[in-house]
């Protein structure tokens, strides 16, 4: 679906955005862009969507080079949820949806209501202009907005941000749908939850280089000492050890009355992303 | 492609309701009138100057109505001590002498000339006149003109900015960058709307201030100047809204634009105050041309019409980069 090889980008002459850039990205695969702020990931997402231009390398979209694919056709089958909910305020969430999806064939768009029931926006609100929604309703309608043309290949920018735990595990699971249907997801994010559940592979960026690439469970296995933390009780006292995998071969290698909890001390993604970057993700 | 440029329409049509833009216009529309019928014509009907007139000996008998006579050189002072821009004319031995508070040395004159004329209003030696406009419609079609400019120069433009700053808040120009129409058609379907607002307005304008007989004269010159100016405005008001941080800033340019760019073009278009450089002023041009569309005189120079066109074309790709700059950036 998505091709990179040695992508590069400058903004001026001495700020260089992106330093030779290689990946890709294969059809129905959840793609996990990370990287802190001002690592290059919207430039990449903005030259992937043709909002920029004159980059060097090469990029290919849907099987063809991305200076001839950005066509009517092109944004024809490319949906784009922005960082923030870009939607007219004085127009209401249903308003939007039918401005919006008016520019798209009729035969490849879905039911504006349909898709706002499934984002579980209240009823009584659809009709309201969009000034009076909280930044998580708004999240709900730019998702709409950006399903609503049934897009093969779907960039995301910070999904779940300003949405409350409800409302991203619902984003989770309809981005899950999505891929479910084959669509291609490529995912730009601060938020290694999203990363870790959602994404097939992800990629590490950092300074306009791409650090890292694995799918979250190698990057995690590989980087991991194979320890568990076990808290136990022992004569009334509360304890706790670390013991490695090998000696948990036998069991619990020491005595103990009462086990309180055993936890794996697998790296979570955010640990290999410093460990790769020597940076954090803010 | 004319299924999106027609949404594009629909939708700039909805902003510029809902930002009262049709208002405004309606509303000046009818302030200007009201204005022409009731105001300014019955100002330019007023005496210029009061003249006052001693003549102790009572010499002045074919003096025009309009001449205030005065019993003594006391009272004469203290008018024209009231009424500064008065002048005085004191008859003795049969000799008339002007009296009046210095201003401009050439108003000066002016106003001693027109005061001593009053003294002999009959005479047979008016100039000729030349023209067919009566000295009303002339007046009318002055002040029609220099309300459209005024018009299209500052509320076109700020109609522009404040639809424009709404979307660029909102961020929904950002996702017209991945929608699937050729991004020219953003700016193109703004331009169109207000320019239609304009002609609109300047139809109304004529119809109601210079009324339907001089109209079908007249207008098919003044839409073609009209349409000049419109577009020239509109574009650059696009690029100053995309390239600006705010309305704020984009006021500060408007000032600029009213002062530095209009006064001059006023000034010299309807004053004695000739000022060289003023013919290296594009809005000079822009102005006499709408100027001399009213006065059934539309510019036949192909030169004026090719810069115009080349200022459009310039003005559009201006327009168009900067709407570029605008999708390209950060949230």
């Amino acid at each position: 679906m998505i091709e990179v090889k040695n992508l590069t980008f400058s903004y001026g002459k001495d700020k260089q955005a992106l330093h030779g850039l290689d990946f890709a990205v294969g059809d129905g695969e959840i793609f996990g862009f990370l990287g802190p702020n001002g690592s290059g990931k919207s430039t990449t997402q903005k030259i992937l969507t043709g909002i920029l231009k004159g980059h060097g390398g090469m990029v290919s979209l849907f099987g063809k080079d991305i200076r001839r694919v950005h066509t009517q056709d092109f944004f024809q089958k490319i949906g784009v949820l922005f960082e923030f909910p870009y939607l007219y305020t004085n127009l209401s969430a249903l308003d939007n949806l039918h401005y919006f999806s008016s520019f798209y064939p009729k035969k490849q768009l879905r039911d504006a209501e349909e898709l706002l029931d499934e984002l579980e926006l209240k009823r009584d609100s659809w009709r309201k202009p969009v000034s009076s929604y909280s930044k998580g309703m708004r999240q709900r309608v730019s998702m709409a907005r950006a399903l609503i043309s049934s897009p093969q290949l779907l960039f995301l920018d910070e999904p779940t941000s300003g949405l409350d735990p409800a409302g991203a595990v619902l984003f989770r699971r309809i981005i899950e749908n999505e891929r479910k249907k084959g669509t291609t997801v490529f995912l730009t994010t601060h938020n290694m939850l999203d990363a870790d559940l959602l994404c097939d592979r992800v990629a590490f960026l950092s300074n306009g280089n791409i650090v890292a690439l694995d799918t979250p469970g190698n990057l995690k296995e590989q980087n991991s000492d194979r320890s568990v933390a076990v808290v136990y009780r022992c004569q009334g006292k509360r304890e706790e050890r670390t013991v490695t995998a090998v000696e948990m071969k036998e069991g619990i290698p020491f005595a103990y009355d009462e086990l309180i909890s055993i936890h794996s001390q697998e790296p979570t993604l955010e640990d290999m992303f410093i460990r790769y970057t020597g940076r954090g993700l803010s | 492609m004319r299924k999106n440029l027609w949404l594009l329409l629909k939708k700039d049509g909805r902003m510029m309701a809902s930002g009262k833009f049709f208002l405004v216009a309606l509303g000046s529309l009818l302030v200007y009138t009201l204005y022409i019928h009731f105001g300014y014509l019955r100002f330019m009907d007023m005496e210029i100057y009061n003249v006052y007139l001693y003549d102790p000996a009572g010499t002045q008998d074919e003096a025009s109505p309009l001449i205030h006579s005065v019993g003594s050189l006391e009272e004469m002072d203290a008018m024209l001590a009231g009424d500064a821009n008065g002048v005085g004319i004191r008859v003795t031995d049969g000799k008339a002498d002007v009296i009046l508070y210095a201003g401009a040395e050439k108003i000066d004159r002016h106003r001693a000339d027109y005061a001593l004329s009053l003294l002999h209003p009959d005479k047979e030696d008016r100039p000729e006149i030349v023209g067919d406009n009566s000295p009303e419609m002339k007046k009318r079609k002055e002040i029609t003109c220099e309300l459209l400019f005024v018009e299209i120069v500052a509320v076109g433009f700020l109609g522009m900015a404040s639809v424009l700053f709404k979307e660029k808040k909102t961020g929904v120009i950002r996702v017209h960058a991945v929608m699937p129409f050729p991004k020219s058609l953003f700016v193109f379907s703004k331009v169109f709307l207000f320019l239609l607002a304009d002609l609109a307005f300047a139809v109304f304008m004529v119809l109601f201030n210079v009324g339907i007989a001089e109209t079908g004269h007249i207008l098919p010159g003044l839409l073609v100047q009209t349409t000049i100016l419109s577009l020239v405005m509109a574009f650059i008001g696009f690029a100053c809204a995309m390239l600006l941080k705010d309305f704020k800033q984009f006021s500060l340019v408007y000032l600029v634009i009213a002062l530095f760019a209009a006064t001059p073009v006023f000034l010299s278009a309807n004053t004695s105050v000739k000022m060289e450089w003023v013919l290296y002023h594009p809005f000079y041009h822009a102005y006499m041309g709408l100027k001399n569309a009213f006065f059934g005189m539309p510019v036949m120079n192909p030169v004026y019409y090719i810069c115009a066109a080349c200022t459009i074309i310039l003005l559009f790709g201006a327009a168009s980069a900067a709407f570029y700059k605008e999708m390209g950036k950060e949230g």
